[in-house]
């Protein structure tokens, strides 16, 4: 290629360099001679994609690089083949809570696993060469289009309506024909018979342009505009403050922080439903299989006291509402959705009575909570000073009691005792709220002669305050979400306008009485071929579609 | 029209490199800071009541080398592990050394009661819903971290330790 | 008789209807070289004939898939079941739309045979209607599955006019590397057809004949305390076991042609639930389809690729190329909005989370970027016929691998965890 081309077309058309077909009349400009007979490449109208220069410095290489679509299939096709690879085993992401990956994939999988590990693939869609890839097909989006959609639009705003003869007859779809009679009122017959097929007719004497469609050239930019949406809103994600993701465990009654922020969430009740057996087929009968899942919950925002951890929280209420699976809380962005549960009960709190054996007087009830509670309680003539208690109550190996977890799961309390008939030092008298621990460490034996003396005990279930389940609710938020959607329809109108509607356009040319017609579009041939035929048949000229074909390439 | 289509290039360049720097720069930065907590890294701040109400943060001992003491009643070693907290200390306070015993979310008679019985001097604080636990990611108790005065983690010790291994380590700490 | 009951006996008329269906076309296309007859007024009268019982068989389908709506109370798409014979149902949607616009009668030749074969994996799996369990009951979840399937369905049709597409170019009789390889890779494709038929004709056999297997798998599992357990499970096999699971104890074994225990046990790792099940399954499926592919290259004594070639004769390859391409043009957009915007949609209802670059999203991605591969590979690089009709049928084994595999496959090593 010599290094100044003359690119001025015979019908005196500057065009710029690298132009394919003149932008005037159409003509072909840079020929090999091995394809002089074989229909014309029509993409982009054959003007000049980009500027294309002898001698290119860096930023011209770049641009040239992310403008070539032979680079972004492969981005495309690099892309899914590592989207691959992160399918294989399980994402660190998907393991909730404390775990450890260095050790995990080791241990579940082997050595591949070890290997898994070591590649970064337990981490594929957030590892740097993954993020990389999506930032390039952006890049990459970006100015293919721009280098495309521009040029496009501007040829295809000036088009001219007499084109080079050699412009038509080198169309996929081409038609000739000798015609007796009035070629001017001919060609004013088959431009009718265009329009009603929704063309827009423009005549130039005896030739003419029918065009139909032309905006769906549009649409793979628009599409492509979406997409880069699309992915500037997942970019946007890693913003700090810009997306949330815990998970809070609720029991029943409880009032939790979601970590990192203002809010409390309150569950009131979570209850499961399960199928019953004569809603279920055969098979599955006697299967507990989970009709409902809902939390009653509340959700209150701190307005005094927040952060300081020796001050209550003031707590005021925002919302309420009932999570169940596909249908979140919401508030101010914020969602709670359903995750998890746990159906393990837990005793929160008993009101017990003092009952004094000598004389039968019953006095309480009073609060116990399993957690902090009050010190001493005044029943009556007795004061019960609170003086030990333990979560999960055990004979240590030195013999001394002793907790074994810090959940309520065999609670004791031990108090010291003043009151009538009691010696006045007090005595120690030990309580386990629940029955089968009182059997299972001989409550009685161990208290000795107040044993005698007194009784602390519950009356009643409605004396017992517990949770009978734990919700595990998510908590998201994610202030990118409406970009997404924006993307996402931006993309979806694109691809539509793009994929069920096509650009077609039809010239033809009279010369003497010899007709040349040409028509291309940028996808379905056969359409554009029935098109054709149809009309060329309201005319009286019958022709099959499929002879209309003049080979080459199928868009 | 050559010179504002060179601008625009350069321009969308820029912003491609700025925004794509910014996407693979965070992915290369969370890579560090996900995950367990590691010996070199970073221990997460904290601000927790002691048994008198006073707060204490982690920031308050910077340039100071901190033992860092996850601990329950109900875990023996943890147990065991306190009054030889309490002997190191009395030993090495002069050198400036901090304990802080951080207690996983137990109930204040429960705490105290302890207290009382081991004569403990060092501060003790209370974790509030297993908060800073999990902060520090536990998996097991008792779990200590050595922080050196930089602010560093010097090491983690998940488990119990003799003594003498209370001892060599906070050496070690003190010399660095 | 219940609506369920009347939508089963539907389902099964539809099946009869598309295999009749599927002979009138290998009639109009076969019979045309018949002698003493008109080729043209031939294939006309029998491709009518065969479009008519086609579309009787979707109308039977369709009966079958609104009955059964109205007898649950719930869109049937909710197991394998009922989401893979709505499969085949798209399928039949989409060739009706291609057919109806280009009317070409030979399509049906392929477009049949495999919505009678996925109608027919889809009854391998259970048929009782299943409660919905809570995470699948949304609207979002029924419009996604439908608009995806159908988006698939088109994807199908492409696959099976590019399929047509290399049966009628190839040069079966070529002795050059280039003909060798497209003749493998031809025959290869049909042969992988053949296992699936293999594998739905070794489980209705075994199941005709009432086979059954049982074995105890011991696996040890770690709960979260650290604390290793192990735990029983039984597992049922239908088939006969080659493979057993892994650590498992014969409870019952049915003797089948003298073989009375398992010939190996499944690797240890494989681990995920029922792999020592699937694995068989898969060993079975080989078997079968290996056998029926013997047994029809004995009848023919030739390659099936150079069998079907000649009747391929007379179609305009180009017009296959150019069906096969718009059957997928078609598609691409509806799978975009089905697969991927409604799945998101429904994912973030349901989990507050969009994406979560789960096995199953990552593969409707995968096709996705597939499929818009090959749309830039035709449009921009000009890839067409065999390159184009390659892809096509590459393309749909991973619209299947995203369907079928990845259940199978990637979502055994690992149970979902969560609700």
């Amino acid at each position: 290629m010599s290094l100044i081309e003359n690119t001025k077309c015979e019908c005196g058309h500057q065009n710029a360099v690298g132009t394919v077909l003149c932008e005037s009349c159409g003509k072909p400009l840079e020929e090999q001679k091995d394809t002089a007979e074989l229909p014309l490449e029509m993409r982009y109208d054959g003007v000049a994609r980009r500027s294309q220069k002898s001698n290119p410095n860096v930023i011209d290489r770049v641009w040239n690089f992310f403008s070539s679509v032979k680079i972004a299939i492969y981005l495309i096709v690099l892309t899914f083949l590592t989207a691959m690879l992160g399918t294989i085993y399980p994402q660190e992401n998907t393991f909730v809570g404390n775990f450890d990956p260095a050790v995990y994939y080791e241990e579940t999988y082997g050595l591949t696993g070890k290997i898994y590990y070591m590649l970064g693939l337990t981490h594929t869609y957030e590892s740097w060469w993954f993020i990389g890839l999506l930032v390039m097909i952006g890049t990459s989006l970006v100015i293919c289009s721009l280098d495309r959609v521009l040029p496009l639009y501007r040829a295809l705003s000036k088009q001219q309506i007499r084109k080079h003869l050699q412009f038509i007859l080198r169309q996929k779809t081409v038609f000739k024909h000798t015609i007796e009679g009035d070629t001017g009122h001919w060609a004013e017959q088959f431009g009718a018979q265009l329009k009603r097929k929704g063309y827009r007719v423009h005549r130039d004497g005896t030739a003419l342009l029918a065009e139909k469609n032309r905006f769906s050239r549009w649409g793979p930019y628009i599409n492509h505009i979406g997409l880069i949406l699309f992915l500037l809103a997942i970019l946007a994600r890693s913003i700090p403050g810009f997306q949330m993701d815990t998970y809070v465990s609720v029991p029943d009654g409880d009032t939790v922080q979601i970590p990192d922020t203002n809010y409390y969430v309150k569950s009131e009740k979570f209850t499961v439903e399960f199928y019953k057996d004569e809603e279920l087929p055969d098979k599955l009968k006697g299967t507990a299989r989970a009709k409902l899942y809902e939390t009653k919950a509340v959700l209150y925002e701190c307005v005094s006291g927040c952060g300081d951890p020796t001050a209550k929280p003031e707590l005021r209420e925002v919302t309420r509402h009932d999570i169940v699976v596909n249908d979140p809380l919401k508030y101010k962005g914020l969602k709670l959705y359903q995750f998890d549960f746990d159906l393990t009960p837990r005793l929160n709190a008993v009101h017990p009575v003092l009952v004094d054996k000598k004389t039968g007087n019953v006095y309480g009830p009073f609060d116990l909570p399993m957690r902090d509670s009050a010190m001493q309680h005044k029943l009556g003539p007795f004061t019960l000073d609170l003086y030990a208690n333990y979560m999960e109550f055990a004979i240590g190996d030195n013999g001394e009691p002793t907790t074994l977890s810090r959940d309520p799961v065999a609670p004791a309390f031990i108090f010291s005792v003043k009151g009538p008939g009691l010696d006045p030092a007090g005595e120690p008298y030990m309580y386990f709220p629940m029955q089968k621990d009182k059997v299972k460490f001989a409550q009685d034996t161990i208290n000795k002669g107040i044993a005698d003396k007194i009784e602390i005990r519950v009356d009643g279930m409605d004396n017992v305050d517990f949770s009978e389940a734990s919700t595990h609710l998510n908590v998201r938020m994610d202030r990118a979400l409406p970009y997404v959607w924006v993307g996402a329809v931006f993309s979806m109108i694109g691809l539509l306008m793009g994929s069920y509607w096509q650009h077609r356009r039809i010239w033809l040319r009279i010369d003497g009485s010899e007709l040349s017609l040409g028509a291309h579009t940028n996808k379905n041939w056969y359409g554009m071929r029935a098109d054709v035929a149809g009309a060329l048949k309201k005319v009286g000229i019958a022709v099959d579609p499929k002879s209309l074909d003049n080979g080459g390439n199928n868009a | 029209m050559r010179k504002s289509r060179k601008t625009v290039q350069v321009v969308i360049l820029i912003a491609v490199l700025l925004i794509g720097g910014y996407a693979i720069g965070t992915t290369l930065f969370a890579d560090s800071d996900k995950g367990p907590l590691r010996e070199g890294g970073t221990p997460p701040a904290f601000e927790l009541a002691d048994l008198d109400g006073n707060i204490r943060q982690l920031s308050d001992y910077e340039g100071k080398p901190v033992v860092v003491n996850f601990w329950g009643t109900f875990c023996p070693p943890c147990v065991k592990e306190m009054p030889e907290f309490e002997r190191q200390y009395q030993k090495w306070q002069d050198k400036g050394l901090v304990v802080l015993a951080i207690n996983l979310s137990e109930d204040t008679l429960t705490v105290n009661n302890f207290v009382h019985r081991f004569e403990l001097n060092y501060p003790i604080l209370r974790d509030v819903n297993r908060k800073t636990e999990r902060s520090y990611g536990l998996k097991s108790y008792p779990t200590t971290f050595f922080i050196k005065p930089d602010g560093s983690i010097a090491e983690i010790k998940v488990g119990g330790m003799t003594e003498a291994d209370i001892d060599e380590r906070i050496e070690r700490l003190l010399q660095l | 008789m219940s609506l369920i009951d009347f939508s089963s006996d539907a389902f099964i008329v539809a099946f009869f209807l598309y295999c009749f269906a599927f002979m009138f076309y290998v009639i109009a296309a076969a019979g045309k070289k018949w002698s003493n007859r008109d080729p043209l007024v031939h294939e006309k009268r029998w491709g009518k004939i065969a479009f008519v019982t086609s579309s009787l068989g979707l109308a039977a389908h369709l009966t079958f898939f609104f009955t059964r709506w109205a007898g649950s109370g719930q869109i049937p798409t909710s197991n394998m079941y009922e989401f893979m014979s709505f499969l085949g149902m798209a399928i039949m949607i989409a060739f009706t739309i291609v057919y109806a616009l280009y009317r070409k009668t030979l399509l049906g030749m392929f477009a049949l045979p495999l919505t009678v074969i996925i109608v027919a994996y889809a009854s391998v799996f259970p048929q009782e209607v299943q409660p919905l369990i809570p995470a699948l009951n949304s609207i979002w979840l029924k419009v996604h599955v439908t608009t995806a399937a159908l988006g698939e369905a088109f994807f199908a049709v492409g696959f099976a006019a590019g399929l047509m597409y290399l049966l009628r170019v190839v040069d079966f009789k070529g002795k050059t590397k280039e003909a060798k390889r497209s003749q493998f890779w031809v025959e290869f494709s049909l042969y992988s057809i053949l296992l699936i038929v293999g594998f739905i004709v070794a489980v209705f056999a075994f199941r005709a004949a009432g086979y059954d297997a049982q074995f105890d798998q011991e696996k040890s599992v770690i709960d979260t305390k650290g604390i290793e357990s192990t735990i029983k499970e039984t597992v049922n096999y239908t088939l006969p076991p080659i493979v057993k699971p892994y650590n498992s104890e014969v409870v019952k074994f049915e003797s089948f042609l003298g073989m009375d225990s398992a010939v190996m046990e499944a690797p240890y790792w494989m681990n995920g639930v029922n792999s020592g099940r699937k694995l068989n399954t898969v060993i079975w499926s080989i078997i079968a389809g290996s056998l029926l592919y013997g047994l029809l290259r004995l009848v023919f004594r030739k390659p099936l690729g150079a069998v079907i070639h000649p009747v391929m004769e007379g179609i305009d390859p180009d017009d296959l190329d150019e069906i096969s391409y718009r059957s997928i043009a078609i598609g691409f957009p509806i799978f975009t909005l089905g697969a991927l915007i409604f799945a998101m949609i429904w994912a973030n209802i349901a989990w507050g989370r969009f994406w979560g670059w789960d096995p199953k999203e990552v593969w409707a991605l995968i096709t996705w970027l597939y499929y818009s591969a090959y749309l830039h590979f035709r449009l921009s690089r000009g890839w067409q016929g065999r390159k184009s009709s390659w892809l096509a049928v590459i393309g749909f084994v991973i619209v299947l691998f995203t369907l079928v595999g990845v259940n199978l496959v990637i979502a055994g090593l690992h149970s979902y965890s969560g609700v």
